[in-house]
Parts: structure tokens; sequence; C-alpha cells
């Protein structure tokens, strides 16, 4: 299992353009954010949010937008299956290896632009927590969404699983909102860990059928 | 090692064989034959557990490890073919690998990328891979399209020596490999 995630992260790791020309856009679009609007506006710093977490989104449609098409189209994924080895581990894998170079760096940059526009710390363990939970989450439906249009072109997968994430975004609006009025956050955080403790298992599974299936 | 039991396969309604049976032993191999889209590659498919026949039976015995080259060269064009191998767990300077790599003259590309290589150095390239897994069956779908004549001797005698040490082969070829007499033909029409 550590040997395959250690070719997993190389392969990503060597492929420059599917890890960092995401986390660029994600650079981009908070950088130019506050650029289109009025600095001293006291709705900037929830409008914030929003854009933080509709940026993280779209760079993580963005990011996994191959993550099975090249393994699928070079024969890696049949091989793999013929050599007897757990499709199901190399999905898992693979999904963390995404959100390790992909996740985890919006998720830190988000936290620090979200930290400088608020010129608050306490939005450190409101963004902190909020990202990392939800581009994992994020990362589990896209891919979802990749498998089952892996022949067929990945904007459809990612329509098929956009309304998925709704909820998701719900909770994170949520999160903004008790923070706000000075309420709670942690029960809401506690229920995305939840959902993501079981996507963490099941979508994995769920993808290496879908691929099987593919396979055939 | 492999019984086939009456495996019959169609594809939208179209049948491309059936009732087809065979064994497959330790140290023998079969040339699969057949006019194309006869359903040959669907046959080893099939055989490695990819896809399913339509019916009858494919029992391998338990705990055979089989290593499989078919239409995909299982090669990423943006690594150079240094790293392809470390893919595959090969390391490009250990003396196996080199001498290998010499035999094909690929020795000289360790740098380059795969998908400046040409088609036929691409499935040389692919073919390491098989040359030096340890796996006790060898299936390989059209190993010698691209290939030129010394790469398929190489072929040759490469499968001579495995068959040697007792490792079974089932191949698709319109080009037949010349094989020690253990060779069986089955002919898909």
């Amino acid at each position: 299992m550590f040997d395959l995630f250690k070719l997993e992260l190389f392969k990503l790791r060597k492929k420059l353009r599917a890890w960092l020309g995401p986390i660029l856009v994600f650079l981009l679009i908070t950088i130019s954010f506050p650029l289109t609007v009025e600095l001293a506006s006291d709705d900037l710093k929830n409008v914030f949010y929003s854009i933080l977490w509709i940026a993280s989104l779209l760079t993580v449609m963005v990011s996994v937008e191959g993550i099975f098409l090249e393994d699928y189209e070079d024969g890696t994924l049949e091989n793999f299956s013929v050599a007897n080895d757990s499709l199901f581990s190399m999905v898992l894998i693979k999904i963390f290896i995404y959100w390790l170079l992909i996740g985890i760096p919006i998720s830190l940059l988000g936290t620090f632009f979200s930290v400088s526009m608020t010129g608050e710390m306490s939005s450190f363990y409101i963004a902190l927590p909020s990202m990392l939970i939800s581009t994992y989450i994020f990362i589990n439906l896209f891919a979802l969404g990749n498998s089952l249009s892996l022949n067929k072109g990945s904007v459809l997968g990612a329509l098929i699983t956009m309304p998925l994430l709704f909820p998701i975004l719900i909770l994170l609006g949520k999160i903004v909102l008790n923070a706000n009025f000075g309420f709670e956050i942690s029960n809401l955080l506690l229920l995305m860990l939840g959902v993501l403790l079981l996507i963490i298992v099941f979508i994995p599974f769920i993808i290496s059928f879908i691929i099987r299936t593919h396979l055939e | 090692m492999l019984e086939v039991k009456n495996i019959s396969f169609s594809i939208n309604q179209n049948r491309l064989f059936q009732n087809l049976s065979f064994n497959l032993s330790k140290g023998q191999a079969i040339h699969v034959k057949g006019s194309n889209g006869s359903g040959k590659s669907s046959l080893l498919r099939i055989l490695l557990g990819i896809s399913s026949a339509s019916k009858g039976e494919v029992i391998w015995d338990e705990e055979i490890g089989k290593v499989f080259l078919g239409h995909k060269n299982v090669l990423k064009n943006h690594l150079s073919v240094a790293d392809n191998l470390h893919l595959h767990g090969l390391d490009v300077a250990h003396p196996e690998v080199r001498s290998i790599l010499k035999d094909l003259n690929l020795d000289q590309k360790a740098e380059l990328l795969v998908g400046n290589l040409s088609y036929g150095q691409q499935k040389k390239l692919a073919l390491v891979r098989i040359f030096l897994n340890q796996s006790s069956v060898i299936i390989l779908d059209e190993p010698c399209v691209g290939l030129d004549d010394q790469t398929r001797r190489l072929i040759t005698t490469f499968l001579t020596t495995e068959l040697g040490k007792n490792k079974s082969i089932i191949y698709t070829s319109h080009i037949p490999l010349e094989l020690p007499s253990s060779e069986v033909i089955i002919g898909i029409l």
C-alpha cells in the first residue's frame, strides 16, 4: 500500500499542470476578488467566504478532471485489474494524494487570505477546518463524477456530481453564518467530518466498481 | 493451470466465438489465431477476467500471477523512459534493466520523454516490463505489431527461455512466433 502511495504521488508530482495549475487558478481568484470590490465595505468579509468556497469548488473540479482518464487511456487501470491489485486501494490513495497536493495547499492559501481579508484571527478557525474537510469531500465527489463519465468527457461527470455538493455548500454557508452571530461552529464542522468519514470509504468503493464496469 | 470450458462470446448479437474449450499447462504456449474482429482480443480479456463470457467457464489455478501486454502500452507520454520504468518498479540503473534496454536499443534514451519516442520504440519499452516480470503466465495481444525483425527475434528468444522456465504463454499474433513444439494453435473464425 505504501509502494502504491509512493508511485501515485510520483505520478501526480511529475504532472505539474495537474496540481500546480489549479492552485494558481485558486490564487488568482482569491487575489483578484478584492480588486473588483470596495475594500472598505463591511459586506466584503461575508462575501469573501462565499467566494472562497466557490473558488475551492471550481479549483477542485478543474484539478480532478483527469484523475482517472490518463490511467484509463494508457492501460494502467486495465493492467492494475489484471495484476489482481485492489482498485479500491488505488482509488483511495489517488484521492488522498490529490487532497495532499491540491486540497491542503488551497486550504492553507484560503485560510491565509481569509485572515488577511477579515483582519481577525478567528477566521483561521473557520476557514482552515472547513476548507480541509470540504476539499476532501469535493475531490471524492468529483472523482465519482469523473469515473461515471470516464469515456464520455469530464463535463458530464461534473454536472452529475454538482447537485451532490449543494448540501456541503449549504453547510459551509451555515458555518460562516453561525460564526458571524457568535454561535458554536464545531457541531457543523463535526457534521461535515461525519459526512467525510462516510464518503472516504464508500466513494472509492463505488468508483472502483464503476471503473471495473468501464474496463469491461 | 488454466481450464477453459465451452466459452461463447457475443457483442450486440454478433457472435464472435462459441463453445471454445482448451487447457493451458505449465511450459505450454498457445497461439490464438484469427482474422481481424474475430474475437482474439476479447478472448484474452475474458481469460484475464476483464470481460465476462456470454457462456462457459474460465478456471485458473489459484494464486497464478499473470502479466499482460495488450494494445495499450501502459506508458505515460509526459514522463521519461526512466520514470516510466520506475512506475513499473524497475530501476534504469539496474544491470538487468540496462542490459535489456541495450538489447532493445533504448539504452541511450533513458532521459527522453516517452511521447517523443516512435510507436515501435514505445512498444519495445512496454516489452521491458514483460521481460522482467516474474509472473507464471504471460499474455500478449499482438506483441509484434510495429516492431522490426530484430525485436521480433528477441521476443521469440525471450518467450522460448520463459517456456523453458515452465512459464506459460498465450498470445495473439498474425505473425506466428517460432516457439518450441509445445505450441497449440486455436483458430477463431
